[in-house]
């Protein structure tokens, strides 16, 4: 099953129930990694990480079988993705009750805690850089600079139109660039 | 489709210094094998979520190094060793006997509070178990007792009746006490009866009745004579019978 790529062929494998499990298992290794990457640029920690993923893949599960085809399958995954991470931050803002402003001090903080952590170096500035953004900005830069995803595509994600967002990743690669000269 | 040179061209307008070599990589790193184990790791959740375990339990034993929850001895001693070694003994002491004495007790208060309740005072009866009904009369076993569902005397019901009765006494007392001085009014008796019936009886019995026009004339001031003239058929003794008082003032009259 492994030389299976197409996701048409990945989701009518997994509409049986005798291949309903390798299919799927096929779908996590496809997608793991991009969607981890793009849950841990939101969610810095990876515990944090792994669990949103865990919880991405499980709705995965019970909701493939009704999945409607009109939309491509990683760009379903990704939205899946972002709003269960949007999910997770407003749920631990609510736990510590604070305000986003502070949920961001904090996601900075968890970046400058980590063992490799190297102020002087450019790609971790730039972690520092992307959680200073306000929340959609934040995914539209990653979804853009990281997974160099369409805006037509992002569009359909976000559910946002390729205008807004265009303007949206303007606003904060010239943020990012702002706070990389400055700090 | 755009490709990644054309998205590199597009940051590269907007911001040059984030088209640089290298800014892209992302610092974060990952647990060896964490990919690897993934896909397995999943598999696992869901066969155990499908079978009905609770999400939290098997998110500690697959996923996070959460640690699980201190039993309370490991948690105070955590927090004070101090507390952690003094003894749990309670230093508080009960009567010999009291809960062997108290399982007895509590049956037969029921009971009597039961009986003296329902005998005397209107009382409001409350099911001891949420699923027994509500009807008049429940009873629950305990043992080899059998009770009534303990009665209950609500001081504000009783207190609703009383007013109540208070209410009904006064208004029956204002009307009888109407009714009432209507009838023994004279006055206002005489109202109904005609002046030729009053006369008819005054005629009928020997009565000797002249009319009083005023009260002057019932204070008319007698002289001495008059009163030598009262008293002048009466004889001694029969004013001593009297009063001895009035002896003297016949002595003074007569």
């Amino acid at each position: 099953m492994a030389e299976l790529t197409t996701d048409t062929e990945l989701l009518a494998l997994f509409r049986e129930p005798a291949t309903k499990e390798k299919a799927f298992t096929v779908i996590v290794k496809k997608y793991q990694e991009r969607l981890y990457w793009h849950i841990r640029r939101m969610l810095v920690d990876h515990e944090d990480s792994n669990d949103v993923l865990q919880n991405v893949f499980i709705r995965v599960w019970n909701a493939l079988g009704g999945f409607r085809e009109d939309a491509q399958l990683y760009t379903w995954l990704y939205r899946i993705a972002t709003n269960e991470c949007l999910t997770f931050i407003e749920q631990q803002k609510k736990k510590a009750a604070v305000s986003l402003n502070e949920m961001e001090s904090g996601l900075s903080n968890k970046i400058r805690a980590d063992k490799d952590f190297d102020s002087n170096k450019l790609e971790w500035k730039l972690q520092l850089a992307i959680q200073q953004l306000p929340e959609k900005q934040r995914v539209v830069f990653m979804l853009r600079y990281y997974d160099e995803m369409p805006y037509e595509e992002m569009s359909r994600v976000l559910e946002t139109s390729a205008g807004a967002l265009k303007a949206s990743y303007h606003h904060a690669a010239k943020k990012i660039e702002d706070f990389i000269l400055n700090h | 489709m755009e490709n990644s040179k054309e998205i590199l061209t597009e940051l590269q307008e907007i911001a040059p210094i984030l088209g640089k070599d290298g800014v892209s990589r992302i610092p974060y790193t990952i647990p060896s094998g964490y990919f690897e184990d993934f896909s397995a790791i999943l598999m696992s959740r869901i066969h155990l979520e499908t079978a009905g375990i609770p999400d939290p339990v098997i998110a500690g034993m697959l996923n996070r190094n959460e640690p699980t929850e201190l039993s309370p001895l490991e948690e105070i001693s955590g927090i004070s060793p101090l507390l952690a070694g003094i003894q749990k003994k309670n230093p508080y002491q009960v009567p010999a006997g009291y809960f062997e004495a108290l399982k007895t007790k509590i049956p037969s208060s029921a009971v009597s509070s039961s009986i003296d309740a329902s005998e005397n005072i209107p009382s409001k009866r409350v099911a001891l178990d949420s699923s027994l009904s509500t009807s008049d009369s429940i009873h629950f076993q305990q043992g080899s007792i059998t009770s009534q569902v303990k009665t209950v005397f609500t001081f504000s019901r009783a207190m609703k009746y009383a007013v109540a009765a208070c209410l009904v006494g006064l208004l029956g007392i204002t009307i009888y006490n109407m009714n009432n001085r209507n009838v023994t009014d004279p006055i206002s008796g005489l109202t109904t009866v005609s002046e030729q019936d009053m006369a008819n009886f005054l005629d009928a019995g020997d009565f000797h009745w002249t009319p009083v026009t005023t009260s002057e004339t019932a204070s008319v001031d007698f002289s001495d004579n008059d009163i030598h003239a009262l008293f002048s058929n009466v004889s001694d003794a029969e004013l001593e019978q009297y009063h001895p008082v009035l002896l003297a003032e016949k002595g003074s009259v007569n």
